[in-house]
């Protein structure tokens, strides 16, 4: 049962880290295409942060039988992973203020997410994992506090298409 | 790990990137279809997407299998003959909402009837993206974010599920980009349904549509099984909102080409015998 619970973690975990890489690399490259390297920039840094941390876990994983979970078996507490940036959420004008705030709702998500898995495991090595995940989420939502504290004010900004269809005359 | 040994969605995806929109609902359907593909162990080398013209229909160059970026509405049309020529391939044929059923209608209606073992991806928007934002004909009578149409196009617009169902299509379902991991269970389950499925995806432009986001809000599974009867999936389809998700209909029908049964030999020649 306790490596049952530690193997059903672990998956969620990979998938979590791996989904939230991967979109945030996405993401970058549809930035770059659109010429908003501010947000590009900001979301390749994000990338590499769950790369790190995907890497940490695939260490623990590694020795450990994995249930292999198919897209729409795995348990969120949402539509997708916690740390997943909601495909509609973004926008190819948004601000670095607004990419940030995204990061942080989402890295927020992963901590919360990562508590409840600490808080419902009867296992003592699941529990102390989530917990420890749990922690170091919540250092990126702080570190992501830090930084956008340090951005200059926020200015209006829109999000309205500037190219509108030539209509002659 | 034995995840590792498995294929995984990106496994699946090319080296060319999209140059969608960040924030289209097209990343979360491509997605989705790698999910599905490798939930299901599908081999690229035996897999063909075919498409037609529009931002939607950009999908094949971004997964790494056979792919046809065909001509504009005849992505089902090139997808069909290549099914009938090869049927040993897995064909998807993807587009849009324009492509899909106006440029396309015909081929759709067809298609429908026909009830080839392939699997078509509608990803509706509700406007041609592509060209900046005109209606199409699943955009809203009185949608006026277009200067093209300031007081909305004025016509009713098409319900695809409605049209698929008239035209004879035998599996029915309908997704949401804002929930891809649903998505990827609907394809895998189009994919495997032996005959012509249809997957409608609601499928948000945020450019030209912004008001799409709030389609979260209203989106919902449908948690009855479904349908089998005509009449009853009918009935749905003309009086829903066009916001359910799930699989919608599922009918027994016979994929073309049908048994054909072995005649006896006539000679021709004394039909027309004087």
């Amino acid at each position: 049962m306790s490596n049952q619970q530690l193997g059903d973690f672990l998956a969620h975990s990979v998938e979590l880290e791996s989904e939230a890489r991967e979109r945030y690399l996405e993401l970058a490259q549809a930035m770059i295409a659109h010429h908003n390297t501010d947000v590009a920039g900001f979301f390749n840094r994000m990338a590499e942060e769950s790369r790190l941390h995907l890497e940490e876990v695939a260490e623990i994983a590694q020795d450990i039988e994995l249930p292999g979970l198919k897209a729409w078996e795995f348990g969120w507490p949402e539509e997708e992973s916690p740390e997943a940036v909601s495909y509609e959420a973004v926008h190819y004008r948004m601000s670095l203020r607004q990419a940030m705030l995204l990061a942080l709702e989402n890295e927020r998500a992963a901590e919360k997410f990562y508590r409840s898995f600490a808080d419902a495991s009867s296992d003592g090595e699941t529990r102390h994992l989530a917990a420890q995940f749990s922690a170091e989420e919540a250092s990126h939502a702080a570190q992501l506090v830090k930084m956008l504290g340090k951005l200059p004010p926020a200015r209006e900004h829109h999000l309205e298409e500037d190219d509108q269809p030539h209509m002659p005359e | 790990m034995n995840l590792i040994a498995k294929a995984k969605p990106k496994d699946y995806k090319s080296s060319v990137k999209p140059i969608w929109c960040p924030g289209c609902g097209h990343f979360s359907v491509l997605n989705a279809l790698t999910k599905a593909f490798a939930a299901l162990g599908i081999d690229k080398d035996d897999t063909v997407l075919v498409s037609g013209i529009g931002c939607s229909s950009r999908l094949p160059a971004y997964v790494d299998s056979y792919g046809f970026h065909g001509v504009h509405g005849r992505g089902l049309a090139i997808a069909q003959g290549l099914k009938v020529a090869r049927p040993d391939l897995t064909v998807i044929a993807l587009g849009g909402d324009g492509d899909g059923f106006s440029i396309g209608g015909n081929h759709f209606i067809h298609a429908c009837r026909r009830n080839v073992n392939i699997t078509y991806i509608a990803m509706d928007n509700e406007v041609y993206g592509m060209t900046k934002g005109q209606a199409s004909p699943t955009t809203a009578a009185d949608w006026d974010h277009s200067k093209l149409t300031p007081h909305g196009p004025g016509v009713r617009p098409f319900k695809p599920a409605a049209l698929a169902l008239a035209s004879g299509a035998p599996w029915i379902a309908r997704g949401y980009s804002g929930n891809p991991n649903q998505l990827a269970r609907l394809i895998a389950e189009a994919v495997e349904h032996p005959g012509f499925s249809f997957v409608h995806v609601l499928s948000q432009c945020i450019t030209f549509c912004p008001e799409q986001t709030d389609w979260k809000a209203v989106v919902s599974e449908r948690e009855a099984p479904a349908l089998t009867d005509a009449d009853a999936a009918a009935s749905l389809f003309l009086h829903e909102n066009g916001f359910q998700t799930g699989v919608l209909y599922n009918a027994a029908r016979n994929a073309w080409p049908p048994e054909q049964v072995e005649r006896q030999s006539t000679d021709i020649t004394e039909g027309f015998r004087l």
